[in-house]
């Protein structure tokens, strides 16, 4: 992984044509301005282990999870 | 492999929105479900997530399936793809102290207060899927919970940040999950 300082006001380039500016910097939490073409998806990562899980839940095995959870299984 | 079961109804249990198999409710149909074949249900029992579910953004109306022989186990069915059934229990039954934390923004598309948190089990219900991994071991996300206006049955998945929640946190093997009233 990079690592790079910045400060506030700095700001970073990804490839071509993608910028991330640092607006705010506090001591828990950064605020960030991101210049990308539309094409380009941004979105927070919480967002994608959503997606992943959500995925993983649409196809668990029904009776792997009612026997764990000890729960009778009549389905 | 699914059977219908006797006692199987499709319903949310929550005040104010009581579903019925019966002739009292306003308008009903019917749905093929994953595990219990088909099912009646009444339109005022239809949850609405207009904005979709990460994953599955074009899945707008599901029904929850609480089967009092599976409690505290809920089926989350979509009302339009059959094989689509998410298993999920009350976020409480996982962690008794969860705290939700909903955005202002989550809370104007869920028509609730926005200037403070709704409470669980009185103005929503609060949801969370459960995943098995590769190992069968069980995981449930508590990171982005389902969250259900109870009086409007509108939902949305709402994702926890500024929060330490797991979307994987794990269910221990062979230990029924405790049941909150």
């Amino acid at each position: 992984m990079l690592v790079v300082r910045r400060r506030q006001g700095e700001s970073l380039v990804i490839g071509e044509d993608v910028e991330v500016v640092i607006l705010e910097a506090g001591p828990n939490r950064v605020k960030l301005g991101i210049m990308a073409p539309r094409e380009v998806l941004v979105f927070r990562k919480e967002l994608e282990l959503t997606r992943e899980q959500n995925r993983a839940a649409a196809t668990a095995d029904v009776l792997n999870v009612l026997g764990n959870l000890g729960v009778k299984r009549h389905v | 492999m699914p059977e219908a079961t006797g006692d199987c109804r499709a319903h949310a249990e929550f005040p104010g929105a009581r579903a019925s198999g019966g002739g009292c409710a306003k308008s009903s149909g019917e749905c093929q479900t994953r595990y219990f074949g088909v099912m009646e249900y009444s339109d005022d029992s239809i949850i609405r997530v207009p904005g979709g579910i990460p994953g599955f953004e074009n899945e707008h109306e599901f029904i929850l399936i609480d089967q009092p022989s599976h409690r505290p186990l809920v089926f989350f069915q979509s009302l339009h793809t059959p094989p689509l059934c998410f298993l999920a229990l009350p976020v409480q039954s996982v962690d008794r102290s969860y705290q939700l934390r909903v955005s202002a923004e989550d809370l104007e598309l869920l028509e609730l207060d926005p200037s403070r948190q709704p409470k669980i089990g009185e103005e929503v219900m609060c949801l969370s899927f459960i995943a098995s991994g590769e190992d069968h071991a069980l995981s449930a996300n508590l990171l982005s919970p389902i969250v259900i206006n109870v009086r409007t049955r509108v939902a949305l998945q709402a994702i926890q940040t500024e929060c330490h929640y797991s979307h994987r946190h794990p269910l221990r093997a062979e230990e029924p999950e405790p049941v909150c009233s």
